[in-house]
């Protein structure tokens, strides 16, 4: 069935609107079913963190078993890579790009929907280890040897497996699909250096997933060998367990930026609209993304300074992890410079892009800190790490994420979010994580290690661990809010206008939510602002 | 010389210093623009600028200077490190030499000399010591973060680490690679002590057992009766256990039981015996059912191990 | 279906061959990750692949397979009828091929060399194996487009052929690559 005659069909009874879900084709549609995966697993996954922090409230408690814990704090991660941010970012390319380049729809609707029922049926499979004897306990990253049948007894791992093979075959043919749709399906004047900077993001995000995923696809089918036909891959009798290390980051440190570039693309959205001016740098903003991704490829040891290295090995890394902090400072000093003489409006969507930029700083200082090998010989597998990357991909990547939902909810389902609600649903994220994360800077220097499921009294670690427990709860209420105030307005009657922010980009040429074909007339642009040059038919954009 | 931790925690705070002072510097612009530019009534249409090039270059240039800073001040501590390995330049001590084999959740330490000792690792004060690294099962990482910075430890490789104590004392740490279900009751515990002590401490760990005498005598038919010896080896006894287990000849002269799980003294020894899944579940030790009796005996015994 | 479009129509201009390009480049990665593998335990296994590899026997089969590049390539140049034949033929040599594949497999499985024997039939089994389960989803692309285009009185688009062509033209690439690294690479 065609996207034409889904839209056609009247949307009386409930029973043939999911069927419509189900059929559904047109990138719209599957965007938001991306979204809607991703928002369910992100429920999901804070759910487990916050098990995961009533346990280390205080010490010695038994909230959950040791094994149970163990399962759990490796859904949480596994879950929230691969299940709520990628497919959340994945979302927004999903929906966003064919409209803000003009387009009617990806180049390959059918495939697109498959990558997106790929990526759940993997969740689903990753989650169905939980009734089929255990979920998958050796850590998000699953290191061998104990991610081997020997030190992993459970089918968890091989769910593991099986689930993120499944749902990273889905984000592979994802990316070919944006790909090929953002360099063949742009409008009549739409050139490369006129996208949309949420477009470039997404672009070079997708040149890193096909570079990145398919070495975790090698590593998977390898490790699930291992497993089941007795290979030696990384058996640590006769194969080597720092291959895993080595395989797994190659494509695991590249997957923190296919995490963190379309964020960087929300924020270059949503700050120079609420600052009324046009982005700083545009050229610079593309080009460090370009360096951010290369440089992504040549970093990976650097969460191998402690198995042992040689010291050029260490030096290469420490280099070219503190080089790719030079391209990310660029970033944050041209979003600086586009607020630094605007008129900024602090909407929701606004609150949470500052937000980000300011604990993005915060990951990404903590990450050159980590690059200085000495530092990471005593901090990494501690504390530390885990405040470092939350601040990267929550205090980064979600906050980013909140931004563009407040963003382009109007244009998604012709409804306002409460701006009120909205606010609440700031501050409580912004003080609930720092609550939560920043202590765990300290426990980590104080020498706690992390994956433990409890630990020992009076090493003073009970004060930091409570706030932290404190901060997420204040960090689950939060979410209820947001949950609350989409649920809220959705009941509302539509009211969103085609352009409610007064933006530049292409997607609020069209209505709110754009028709089935996306413009009524194919546009075409002789900027990278076309609805600036429209309403200041005086002063275009060059 | 000095602890590695010692020259690390230097250079730590000298990069958290720079960090701090960015992080201060860019979160000031942020507000400070905030403020400033925030949307007021009458305030006009604000000029549409494109870029500048000369601030592009100003900003990809600082940050690269500030890491050509870290990065040289990096490569001194590693230096530092690096040249007290294998042999300590400054003093004229031969360095002790100690094989860790880290196990499913247990420390083992081999001395030359044939002394060996489970969960706590005793070093002389002012005598650097050179740790030898090696897993039983999978990769463990040792992290005393007083002493010294850490070491994972791979199935198949022997990494290297220097542990350095200037003051006698307590030194606590822990392995910090996720290693399996009892991970966090796989704590480390180094004391460090003068020399003459750490000698004494050496000889016994190299000794047999005493002979038990009385109740203690009766726990030692107990332990040897019982599937104890399957796994633990006890010298002296004839118990040599398989490896997998904690070494039992002096387990009573130490201050933990279960690898920090629990303070050993009788009556913990008593609860761990009676069931030790309880105190750590999953680990290996099994629940072997004793009436009370053997079970007294027992626990005399194993406390009486010194 | 496509509105418009940016730029010139050229070779990458058609979606399909672009797509199938990207895709290529993805499993590029993919294969080279598997062979980065194997190099890093060379040194492990070289002394087994030496003493039961049969370098002479593989290459015969391999001159099979790369010369079905060639009849591929003949067989895109002309979709219909005639490229049908070519079709055919590119599947039957790489049918052969993997024939000679599978009786390689039961040579080295009946001399006790198996996945969990050692190092080298850990990493030999996984990459010849990987690379013809490529082969085998080819021959099935190649019967599908063959197929397709004799039901359908050749109504398959060229680009499908193209696509099929540029894939099992990979796949002959990568043999390339993985013939130097299994087994020339035990004569250095």
């Amino acid at each position: 069935m065609t996207t034409a005659e889904v839209a056609a069909v009247p949307r009386q009874q409930a029973g043939d609107r999911y069927a419509l879900w189900l059929r559904t084709v047109d990138h719209k549609d599957v965007g938001i079913l991306y979204l809607l995966t991703g928002v369910a697993f992100f429920v999901i996954g804070g759910l487990e963190a916050l098990v995961l922090r009533l346990q280390l409230a205080a010490p010695r408690q038994g909230v959950v078993d040791p094994h149970l814990y163990d399962q759990l704090f490796t859904m949480h991660g596994t879950t929230m890579v691969f299940l709520v941010m990628v497919p959340l970012l994945i979302g927004f390319a999903n929906y966003l790009v064919p409209l803000m380049i003009g387009a009617s729809d990806v180049a390959f609707p059918r495939l697109n929907a498959l990558s997106f029922w790929l990526t759940l049926f993997g969740g689903l499979l990753l989650y169905f280890s939980f009734v089929a004897g255990g979920a998958p306990d050796a850590g998000w990253f699953s290191y061998a040897p104990l991610a081997e049948r020997a030190g992993s007894a459970t089918s968890g791992v091989d769910y593991y497996i099986l689930g993120l093979g499944v749902a990273g075959a889905g984000t592979i043919i994802g990316a070919i699909n944006l790909l090929v749709t953002i360099a063949l399906l742009r409008c009549p004047g739409m050139t490369f250096g006129r996208l949309p900077l949420f477009v470039w993001m997404v672009l070079v995000t997708s040149v890193l997933i096909l570079g990145a995923y398919p070495a975790f696809s090698a590593a998977l089918v390898m490790l699930f060998l291992d497993r089941h036909l007795g290979a030696h891959f990384f058996d640590g009798a006769g194969g080597d367990p720092l291959l895993w290390q080595h395989v797994f980051w190659f494509f695991g440190h590249p997957e923190v930026y296919i995490m963190a570039l379309p964020a960087f693309g929300i924020i270059s959205e949503v700050v120079p609209v609420f600052s009324g001016k046009r982005i700083f740098g545009y050229r610079f903003m593309a080009g460090s993304a370009v360096a951010i991704a290369f440089l992504s490829f040549s970093v990976w040891a650097h969460h191998m300074f402690a198995v042992g290295l040689s010291t050029a090995e260490n030096i290469f890394f420490a280099v070219s992890s503190m080089l790719i902090a030079v391209p990310t400072g660029v970033k944050i000093f041209n979003w600086l410079a586009t607020m630094w003489g605007g008129r900024i409006r602090f909407t929701v969507a606004m609150l949470f892009a500052v937000g980000f930029i300011a604990m993005f700083l915060i990951g990404g200082l903590t990450g050159v800190t980590l690059a200085v090998v000495p530092i990471d010989w005593q901090v990494t597998d501690s504390y530390y790490v885990v405040a470092h990357l939350h601040y990267v991909l929550f205090g980064g990547t979600m906050f980013a994420l909140f931004a563009g939902a407040y963003y382009w909810w109007p244009k998604m389902t012709g409804r306002f979010l409460s701006e009120r609600l909205g606010r609440a649903h700031f501050w409580g994220t912004f003080i609930g994580f720092n609550l939560t994360f920043l202590p765990m800077h300290w426990l980590g220097v104080q020498g706690m290690p992390r994956r433990v499921y409890t630990y020992p009294a009076g090493v003073g670690w009970e004060g930091s661990n409570l706030a932290a427990t404190i901060g997420a709860l204040v960090l689950g209420l939060a979410t209820l809010v947001f949950l609350f105030n989409a649920a809220r307005s959705l009941r509302g009657a539509p009211s969103a206008p085609a352009d409610p922010w007064d933006a530049w980009t292409l997607e609020w040429a069209t209505t709110s939510p754009p028709p089935t074909h996306n413009f009524e007339a194919a546009p075409a642009v002789r900027s990278a602002r076309p609805l600036w040059d429209r309403k200041h038919p005086d002063l275009p954009d060059r | 010389m000095r602890p590695s931790a010692e020259a690390i925690a230097d250079l730590a705070l000298v990069v958290g210093a720079i960090a701090l002072g960015i992080f201060l510097l860019v979160t000031g612009v942020l507000l400070a623009t905030m403020w400033r530019y925030r949307l007021r009534p009458g305030a006009p249409e604000p000029r549409q600028i494109a870029g500048d090039l000369r601030l592009e270059i100003g900003w990809t240039v600082a940050p690269l200077l500030a890491l050509a800073a870290v990065f040289v001040l990096m490569l001194g501590t590693m230096r530092e490190i690096g040249a007290s390995l294998p042999i300590a330049a400054d003093t004229d001590r031969i360095p002790l030499r100690v094989t860790v084999v880290a196990h499913q959740f247990w420390w083992e330490y081999r001395f030359d000399g044939g002394a060996v000792a489970a969960n706590e690792l005793h070093i002389p004060v002012g005598v650097p010591v050179e740790l030898d690294l090696v897993a039983a099962d999978v990769i463990h990482d040792f992290w005393v973060p007083a002493l010294a910075g850490k070491s994972d430890i791979v199935p198949g490789k022997t990494n290297h680490l220097r542990l350095f104590a200037r003051q006698p004392g307590t030194y606590e740490g822990a392995c910090a690679e996720f290693c399996g279900v009892q991970h966090a009751w796989m704590r480390l515990v180094v004391f460090a002590e003068p020399e003459p002590e750490f000698d004494r401490w050496l000889a016994v760990q190299g000794a047999a057992r005493q002979a038990p005498a009385g109740e203690a005598a009766r726990g030692e038919q107990v332990f040897l009766r019982n599937v104890c010896v399957s796994c633990h080896a006890l010298r002296g006894t004839g118990a040599a256990g398989n490896g997998a287990a904690p070494d039992l000849t002096h387990v009573g002269g130490r201050t933990t039981i279960g690898t920090g799980v629990l303070r050993n003294d009788a009556a913990a020894m008593r609860a761990w015996l009676a069931d030790p899944q309880r105190y750590k579940p999953g680990s290996a030790m099994p629940l072997v059912r004793l009436d009370p009796g053997d079970l007294d005996a027992l626990v005399a015994y194993m406390e009486s191990l010194h | 279906m496509i509105a418009h479009r940016a730029g010139t129509p050229s070779f990458f201009g058609e979606k399909h061959v672009l797509a199938m390009c990207v895709f290529i480049a993805s499993e590029s990665i993919f294969f080279l990750s598997v062979i980065a593998i194997y190099l890093a335990y060379r040194q492990a296994t070289l002394g087994t692949a030496r003493a039961n590899l049969d370098v002479t026997r593989t290459f015969l089969f391999s001159l099979l397979l790369f010369s079905s590049s060639a009849t591929m390539a003949l067989a895109a140049r002309s979709p219909g009828p005639r490229g049908r034949r070519w079709l055919l033929v590119t599947a039957g040599l790489g049918a052969v091929f993997l024939g000679g594949q599978v009786s390689e497999y039961v040579r080295l499985l009946a001399g006790g060399i198996r996945p969990s024997s050692d190092l080298f039939g850990t990493t030999f089994f996984t990459l010849t194996g990987l690379h013809g389960v490529h082969v085998l989803v080819g021959l099935v692309a190649i019967v599908a487009v063959a197929a397709v285009s004799w039901l359908r009185g050749d109504a398959v688009r060229p680009t499908a052929w193209e696509s099929v062509s540029l894939y099992w033209h990979f796949v002959d690439a990568v043999w390339v690559v993985v013939f130097t690294t299994v087994y020339l690479g035990t004569f250095v």
